[in-house]
C-alpha cells in the first residue's frame, strides 16, 4: 500500500516549468549512452568493420602506396578512413533508435514532456558525438600500436577525438532527418549509405592529386576531404612535401637529407588545414541538424 | 522589458473559463479526405472526470492528441488549464498528464530509471524526484520490479509503469487514453481506485476515453459520446440514461431485418412503451418507463404475430442503450489483442 504523497510533489497545481535545454538534453544524452551500453553486440561492429578494413586496405595497398602516389606510411594514411567509417557507423544508429522510439510510443513521451524540441536533438547528437569519440579513440589506439605514429603528438591525438566528436554529431543529423520524415527503420538504416559517396569521393585510398579532374574537383567541394586531410596532417606531417623532397633527391642520384625529409614533414600542426577542417565540418554539422531540427518541427506539429 | 521567461508567466487565462479545465471550440482535424475530427465543443470543468466515449475510429485517439499538443488542429480552438494548446504548447505539456492507448516506454531502461529522466523532463525539483519515483512505485505496485528492464515487465505493468509516468510531475489535469484497455479485471478495479482517490482527494481533472460504458458509467461525472468525429450527445450519465427511458427490454430474432422490424411494429404500439429500436445486432430494444408492467404484454404482441424470440431481458437503462440511441449501433468491446498484454497483480 502506498503512503500518502511525499512533501513537495503536492499533486493539483502544475509546476511552471523552465527552459531547461541543456540540462535536459544532457538527460536524454545519459540515456542514449546508457542504452548504448546495455547493446554491446550492436556496437562491435562499428569496431570490427573498420579495423578489418584498416587491415586488409593497408596490406593490398601500403607495398606500392609509396611508388604509385608518395605514401610511405599507408597505415597512418588509412587511419582517417577507419576513423570516420567508425563514426559514420555509430552515428547512424540514431536514426534507427529514433523509429524504435516512434514504434514504441516511447517519442510521442518525449513529445508529450514539457522539453524543447531543441533538448530531444542536442541530447541525442551530443551522444553520439561521444560515442564517435569513442569509437575513434580505438581506431587511433589500434593504428598506434601496428605503427601508424603521430607526428603531432598527443595534442594531434585530442584533436583528431575531437574531429570525430564534430563528425558524428553531424553525422547524426541524417539519421535523425531520414527518420523524422520516413519513420521508416530502413530508410534509417539506409542513411549510413550516404557514408560510401562521401567517402569514394574523397581522398580515402590516394591523395586527390591523382584523382582525374571531376573527382578531384567533387573531393574538393566534399567536407570529408577536409576532415581527412586534417587528420593525415596531425599523423603525417606533409608527406606530399617529403615525398617532393626525396623525388628531387633521387633525381639529382643523391640520397635525401634527413633533416631536410623532416623540415619538409613538419610537426603535423598546418593552421589552415586544421581550420579548414573544423569549418568544413561545421558547416556540414550546420546543415544536417538543421534538416533534423526542421524535420522534427514538422513532424510534432503534425503527429 | 521582461526578463521573465515565457514559461513562467501567468497563464492568460479567460475570466469567465476560470472553473473549466478543457475547452474546445469548434475543433477540427482532417487528414486529406478523412474527417477525422468535425467541429467538436467541449468545457470539462476543473475536477470532473470526463468520458469520452465512441467506437474505433470515432476520433477519440485523434481528439486527445489535439488537446495534448501531438497534433495540430485543422481548424478550430483549444485551452487546456487556460492555456492554448498551439500557442502555449509547452505550458500545457507541463501541466498535464497524458498515458496514451500503447503504453510508450523504452524497454531498455529499468522502470526506476524511466520515471527519474520523466521527472528530470517534467523539472520535478531535483530534492523531490527519489521520494516521488518512490511513492509511484509503490502506487502502480512496481516497487519491487523498479530495478529490472522494461522489457522484462508484462503487459500489464507496462501500462502500469506508463500511468506512473504520467503522474510523475503531479499534473493538474490528466488525459487517459482507453487506459484499461487490456489490463485483468483485478488491475482495472485498482486503476479504477487510484483515478477516484486523486479526483477526490487532491481534485485532479481527468479526460478520459474508453469503450468500457460500464467504466464510464462508474467513473465518469459527465460523458460525451463521439460519433464519426462529432459529440452525438453529452452529460451526466444519470441524465443521459433518464433520456433514454427507465427500463429496457431486450431480446433477439433469429432471422434477419425484416423480422426485426416486424417485431418493432407489433410492440411500437403498446401502452407505457416509449420506444423501440433495432440494436444493431440481432435483437430489439424496447425502451420504457415502466418494465415490469410492459414485460408480459410484449411477451403476448410478439406471440400474437408469431415471432419466436430468446434471450429476453428486462434491465435498467445502460449507457449502452444511450449509446445504440445516440448511434444506431452498440458499442463493440475492445478486442483482446488492443489490449497489449496482460495485467499483472496490481
Amino acid at each position: 500500500m502506498a503512503a500518502a504523497p511525499p512533501a513537495g510533489a503536492a499533486t493539483g497545481a502544475a509546476r511552471s516549468g523552465r527552459l531547461h535545454v541543456l540540462s535536459h538534453a544532457r538527460y536524454l544524452a545519459g540515456r542514449t549512452l546508457r542504452e548504448a551500453r546495455r547493446q554491446p553486440g550492436v556496437e562491435i561492429t562499428n569496431i570490427f568493420i573498420p579495423l578489418f578494413f584498416l587491415a586488409v586496405s593497408t596490406a593490398a595497398i601500403g607495398n606500392i602506396a609509396e611508388n604509385a602516389f608518395g605514401v610511405e606510411n599507408y597505415l597512418g594514411f588509412q587511419l582517417p578512413v577507419a576513423v570516420l567509417q567508425a563514426v559514420a557507423g555509430s552515428s547512424s544508429a540514431s536514426g534507427i533508435a529514433i523509429v524504435t522510439d516512434m514504434e514504441r510510443g516511447y517519442f510521442d513521451k518525449l513529445l508529450l514532456t514539457p522539453a524543447s524540441r531543441w533538448s530531444l536533438i542536442i541530447g541525442r547528437v551530443a551522444a553520439d558525438a561521444v560515442r564517435a569519440m569513442f569509437f575513434s579513440l580505438i581506431m587511433l589506439a589500434a593504428a598506434l600500436i601496428f605503427g601508424s605514429g603521430m607526428v603531432a603528438g598527443v595534442g594531434g591525438f585530442v584533436v583528431i577525438l575531437a574531429m570525430a566528436g564534430v563528425f558524428g554529431a553531424a553525422y547524426s543529423g541524417i539519421g535523425i532527418f531520414v527518420a523524422m520524415r520516413t519513420g521508416n527503420a530502413q530508410a534509417a538504416q539506409a542513411s549510413f549509405l550516404l557514408f560510401f559517396p562521401l567517402l569514394f569521393m574523397a581522398p580515402a585510398f590516394a591523395p586527390k592529386e591523382v584523382f582525374v579532374d571531376w573527382l578531384q574537383w567533387v573531393a574538393t567541394i566534399n567536407p570529408v576531404t577536409y576532415m581527412m586531410e586534417g587528420i593525415r596532417e596531425l599523423t603525417l606531417g606533409d608527406f606530399a612535401a617529403a615525398a617532393e623532397v626525396k623525388r628531387a633527391a633521387l633525381a639529382a642520384g643523391v640520397e635525401a637529407d634527413p633533416a631536410a625529409v623532416a623540415a619538409a614533414l613538419g610537426n603535423g600542426w598546418d593552421a589552415e588545414r586544421m581550420l579548414w577542417a573544423f569549418v568544413s565540418l561545421l558547416g556540414f554539422g550546420a546543415v544536417t541538424l538543421t534538416m533534423a531540427v526542421v524535420a522534427l518541427r514538422r513532424r510534432a506539429a503534425t503527429g | 522589458m521582461s526578463s521573465i521567461p515565457d514559461i513562467l508567466r501567468p497563464a492568460q487565462q479567460h475570466q469567465a473559463d476560470a472553473e473549466i479545465a478543457i475547452r474546445a471550440d469548434g475543433l477540427t482535424k482532417h487528414f486529406g479526405d478523412i474527417h477525422a475530427v468535425n467541429g467538436i465543443d467541449l468545457r470539462v470543468r476543473q475536477g470532473q472526470i470526463f468520458g469520452f466515449l465512441g467506437q474505433n475510429g470515432s476520433g477519440k485517439t485523434t481528439t486527445v492528441r489535439m488537446l495534448t499538443t501531438l497534433l495540430r488542429p485543422t481548424d478550430g480552438e483549444a485551452w487546456v488549464g487556460g492555456l492554448d494548446v498551439r500557442h502555449d504548447a509547452q505550458r500545457v505539456r507541463q501541466s498535464i498528464g497524458v498515458a496514451l492507448q500503447e503504453a510508450g516506454l523504452d524497454l531498455l531502461q529499468t522502470g526506476r530509471e524511466l520515471l527519474r529522466l520523466s521527472a528530470r523532463l517534467y523539472n520535478v525539483p531535483r530534492a523531490d524526484i527519489e521520494a516521488r519515483i518512490s511513492y509511484l512505485l509503490e502506487v502502480v505496485d512496481l516497487a519491487g520490479d523498479a530495478n529490472r528492464r522494461i522489457r522484462e515487465y508484462s503487459g500489464g505493468m507496462q501500462r502500469r509503469l506508463d500511468l506512473a509516468s504520467a503522474l510523475v510531475h503531479s499534473p493538474a489535469i490528466i488525459f487517459l487514453d482507453e487506459p484499461t484497455t487490456g489490463l485483468d479485471p483485478v488491475s482495472r478495479q485498482y486503476l479504477w481506485e487510484y483515478i477516484e482517490r486523486l479526483n477526490k482527494d487532491d481534485g485532479v481533472t481527468f479526460f478520459l476515453t474508453t469503450q468500457y460504458l460500464e467504466e464510464a458509467d462508474m467513473l465518469c461525472d459527465e460523458i460525451a459520446i463521439l460519433d464519426a468525429g462529432r459529440i452525438v450527445v453529452q452529460g451526466s450519465p444519470r441524465a443521459l440514461k433518464a433520456t433514454v427511458s427507465d427500463d429496457v427490454i431486450s431480446f433477439e430474432l433469429g432471422d434477419g431485418a425484416r423480422q426485426r422490424g416486424r417485431a418493432i411494429a407489433a410492440v411500437s404500439g403498446l401502452p407505457l412503451v416509449d420506444s423501440a429500436r433495432d440494436d444493431g445486432a440481432d435483437g430489439v430494444a424496447i425502451y420504457t418507463k415502466s418494465g415490469t408492467t410492459v414485460f408480459p404484454t410484449v411477451v403476448r404482441a410478439l406471440d400474437d404475430a408469431g415471432l419466436p424470440f430468446n434471450n429476453l431481458r428486462l434491465a435498467n437503462a445502460t449507457l449502452d442503450d444511450v449509446f445504440l440511441q445516440a448511434t444506431g449501433s452498440r458499442m463493440e468491446p475492445p478486442s483482446a489483442a488492443e489490449g497489449g498484454g496482460e495485467g499483472g497483480g496490481a
